[in-house]
């Protein structure tokens, strides 16, 4: 009798078992999205991505909570995961964040594609946001997309030059400029640099400067601010209308810029090939470089010894920055990045979320998050320009007055245009510029075949001949927007 | 009790009961074969059928035009797609054959009743429990050119390093991450063949002693004889975990430089999930397949010809 009921117990376990699995199979495929995860009203989900604002940010988080009562659960990831993480998440229909991390390459395919909301209405609701305090070259570059504003930016980054003053002292240098002027472009920067070639200091070997040479986006990155400087574009027509998609590589201007940067590459550590976004950071920060462009957060991370480890670096007290080079006769430009948060549209805390971007991007946040003293103060990447005139942040970042006006002179949309594929022609591009880097093509070759690879992409993905409706994206219709959503 | 007689087979009508019996073996294993079909074949027509669409989610959310056999054609016309192949068929052929040469030698050794064996035993396993992206940082700082243990190792042999770096220099870099996997997986082959290797039995080794077989000939006629099916399928097994390589080399040298270390893995990895594009990376992923399945094939072909099962 014990055996028969044994047998008979397995076989419920069995059935048991075989039941749940089977239901749970069949069923997850039906299950509603909302219904993963029981959200509660007076919460808020926040999907980050890890940059050096993410820190200061986290420390901000008790403030939001005791303000409005609304629990802030907050999750970082990189730059890669993230965007795999929103892109499969936003397919599927099982997002349960209420706020996102949004970089500007990004904003486009979001808002085309429905999956985010326009911020347009929120902020026209708003009467205490002051929209107009955020620097419009932020906005038009990184958080507008055919006259909406997807996003709203949370750490905004411009480029700018870092030099040792000891170094430059030590040898007789003159200091580069603060400012932008015609004396100093990017043929007077490689001959200062070349000031400091075979050049010991400290008894150690010095390299005049370094570059990122890693494939596709660091290198881009670093190139393009280059490229734009010397006027380079990429597209026939963008972002002024009409959109015009054909690619324009093969002119002068990019074959300038590639020889600049060779002779960039030439004066750097030969390993740089491989270096990427931070390796150059902490490469200066190692003490040994003499002088590198690169974008402005690395004005205090180069106070760091490694990538944010909060441990003083060698240079932390040696380092000036200034002003980019520029092309002898062009108008300067300058890239812009950043990030931005955005509200996706299958979010069922709408609401939340804008009060949680609108608190993050604040003027009073943003200074609380530049006065957090860990990891050697670690943000000054203020899109607001009311904190620029800030007395107590700038005595702690003196160089604020360099990166405004390198801010002022951006344009995000010229140099790494934000257009549906961008991907794909980014790993083309930096594959042939790795290549340029170690090889001895020539670059007009390289870049002919890149410029037919850029074709053949854009009429794959049907950008060639492009039958969408253009925009006219300007600067000026960006301030015009500013300033109809701060007045309704 | 009763409940159990009243169900079983013979209490069922004589021609239903002949169709079970008959077909007993065939209605277990179905479940299993239903779940495995529904798992492998439903993702792979999936990505078929999306191989001849036009479907960027850059673009937009859903399939944007049918565009026949272009997907095909842009894969095979892509700037990387040749070096990628190349890359993964030098990765994949020399990683096996060196991690199955290196994993047999420390298996023999593990044979040996010698000191700390024990120890080397449970050390062995280490590499093999951490995850490729992390081995990947691992390498990265071993390779460093300004004092990596690695590059340090091999100035001091005086083996020169080129300037760039090991993972720098398109001479050496696909070696360099070569090298990062083969100190993964080398272990698993060890480990697989030591107990593969256990199971022969001594009287055989001891008769071909007592014949004054060499320790080669022992080896090569006796012991890979025996334990050939489990060498023969971990060698299919980590040939196709290779030819999928793409985490370390998005740590070490995010296919660079140049494509001197580009992977067919890390392409598919560039296309699907950095530019989303679906339709391309679905036809891509077809290609894999059947160049991954045409050789394994022919490896099965070959090394089972003589075999029984």
């Amino acid at each position: 009798m014990n055996v028969d009921r044994m047998a008979l117990s397995r076989r419920s376990l069995l059935k048991g078992v075989s039941a749940t699995a089977l239901l749970a199979g069949v069923a997850a495929p039906f299950a509603a999205p909302g219904a993963a995860r029981a959200q509660s009203a007076d919460a808020v989900r926040v999907l980050c991505v890890e940059d050096p604002f993410f820190f200061s940010l986290k420390a901000m988080i008790p403030d939001f909570e005791k303000e409005t009562g609304i629990k802030v659960e907050l999750e970082s990831l990189s730059y890669d995961a993230l965007q795999a993480r929103l892109v499969s998440a936003f397919v599927a229909q099982t997002s349960d964040a209420d706020v996102i991390a949004v970089d500007q390459m990004w904003l486009g395919q979001y808002l085309d594609n429905g999956w985010i909301v326009s911020l347009n209405d929120f902020i026209a609701k708003d009467a205490d946001i002051d929209l107009g305090d955020f620097l419009p070259e932020v906005l038009y570059s990184s958080n507008m997309w055919r006259g909406q504003i997807g996003t709203l930016p949370v750490a905004a980054y411009a480029q700018g030059v870092m030099y040792r003053k000891d170094m430059f002292d030590e040898f007789g240098i003159a200091a580069p400029p603060s400012e932008t002027s015609e004396d100093w472009t990017w043929t007077k920067y490689v001959e200062t640099l070349k000031a400091l070639e075979g050049k010991s200091f400290n008894g150690a070997p010095v390299f005049p400067t370094v570059v990122c040479g890693s494939q596709p986006s660091p290198i881009v990155h670093m190139f393009t601010q280059v490229s734009t400087s010397h006027g380079a574009g990429w597209f026939k027509s963008f972002p002024g209308a009409p959109w015009d998609f054909e690619p324009q590589l093969t002119g002068p201007a990019w074959v300038k810029s590639v020889e600049v940067y060779r002779a960039l590459y030439r004066l750097s550590p030969p390993e740089a090939i491989n270096y990427v976004w931070f390796d150059a950071g902490t490469r200066f920060a190692k003490g040994d470089i003499g002088m590198f462009y690169w974008w402005t957060p690395y004005f205090y991370l180069i106070k760091n010894a490694g990538y944010m480890t909060g441990t003083k670096s060698d240079v932390m007290d040696k380092y000036a920055t200034a002003a980019l080079p520029k092309a002898e006769g062009v108008p300067q430009t300058v890239s812009l990045g950043g990030w931005s948060l955005g509200v996706p549209s299958s979010s069922t805390r709408q609401d939340n979320g804008y009060a949680f971007i609108k608190w993050a991007t604040s003027k009073a946040t943003q200074k609380k998050m530049a006065l957090w003293p860990d990891l050697n103060h670690q943000f000054s990447d203020f899109a607001r320009a009311s904190l620029y005139e800030d007395d107590e942040v700038k005595a702690i970042y003196p160089y604020l007055d360099i990166q405004l006006a390198m801010m002022k002179q951006g344009n995000g949309k010229v140099t790494r245009p934000p257009v549906p594929g961008y991907t794909a022609l980014e790993s083309v591009l930096g594959l042939t510029l790795n290549q340029l880097l170690t090889g001895s093509e020539d670059p007009a070759a390289a870049l002919e075949r890149t410029n037919g690879l850029f074709a053949s992409i854009l009429k794959g993905n049907f950008m060639i001949p492009y039958q969408k409706e253009s925009f006219a994206d300007s600067l000026d219709e960006a301030k015009a927007l500013i300033g109809k959503l701060t007045k309704s | 009790m009763s409940a159990t007689i009243a169900r079983s087979p013979q209490a069922l009508p004589p021609a239903r009961r002949s169709f079970v019996r008959r077909n007993l073996p065939y209605l277990l294993i179905a479940p299993s074969v239903i779940m495995l079909l529904a798992l492998i074949a439903y993702p792979l027509l999936f990505a078929l059928r999306s191989s001849f669409y036009f479907w960027n989610l850059q673009i937009g959310p859903e399939p944007q035009a049918f565009v026949g056999f272009d997907n095909y054609v842009q894969a095979f016309n892509a700037f990387d797609f040749q070096d990628a192949l190349v890359n993964t068929l030098i990765l994949s052929i020399a990683g096996t054959a060196i991690e199955f040469v290196l994993g047999l030698s420390i298996a023999l050794l593990l044979l040996r009743a010698l000191p700390g064996m024990n120890v080397v035993r449970a050390l062995l396993i280490l590499p093999t429990t951490i995850a490729p992206i992390v081995v990947g940082f691992l390498f990265r700082y071993l390779y460093d050119p300004g004092g990596g243990l690695i590059t340090w190792l091999l100035k001091s042999t005086g083996l020169p390093i080129p300037p760039e770096g090991l993972l720098g220099s398109p001479t050496t870099a696909l070696a360099a991450v070569l090298f990062a996997d083969v100190w993964q997986w080398t272990p698993f082959f060890a480990i697989v063949l030591y107990a593969s290797l256990l199971s022969v039995p001594d009287e055989i080794i001891e008769a071909a002693r007592l014949d004054r077989a060499s320790a080669w000939t022992i080896l090569m006629r006796i012991k890979l004889p025996l334990i050939r099916r489990t060498a023969v399928i971990i060698v299919m097994l980590r040939f196709m975990q290779l030819f999928n390589t793409f985490d370390t080399v998005l740590v070490l040298t995010r296919g660079g430089p140049g494509t001197s270390t580009r992977t067919l893995g890390y392409s598919l990895y560039e296309q699907g999930l950095i530019n989303f594009n679906i339709g391309l990376v679905s036809a891509m992923t077809w290609i894999t397949v059947l160049i991954v399945n045409v050789i394994v094939a022919l490896y099965v072909f070959f090394a089972f010809r003589n075999e029984e099962w």
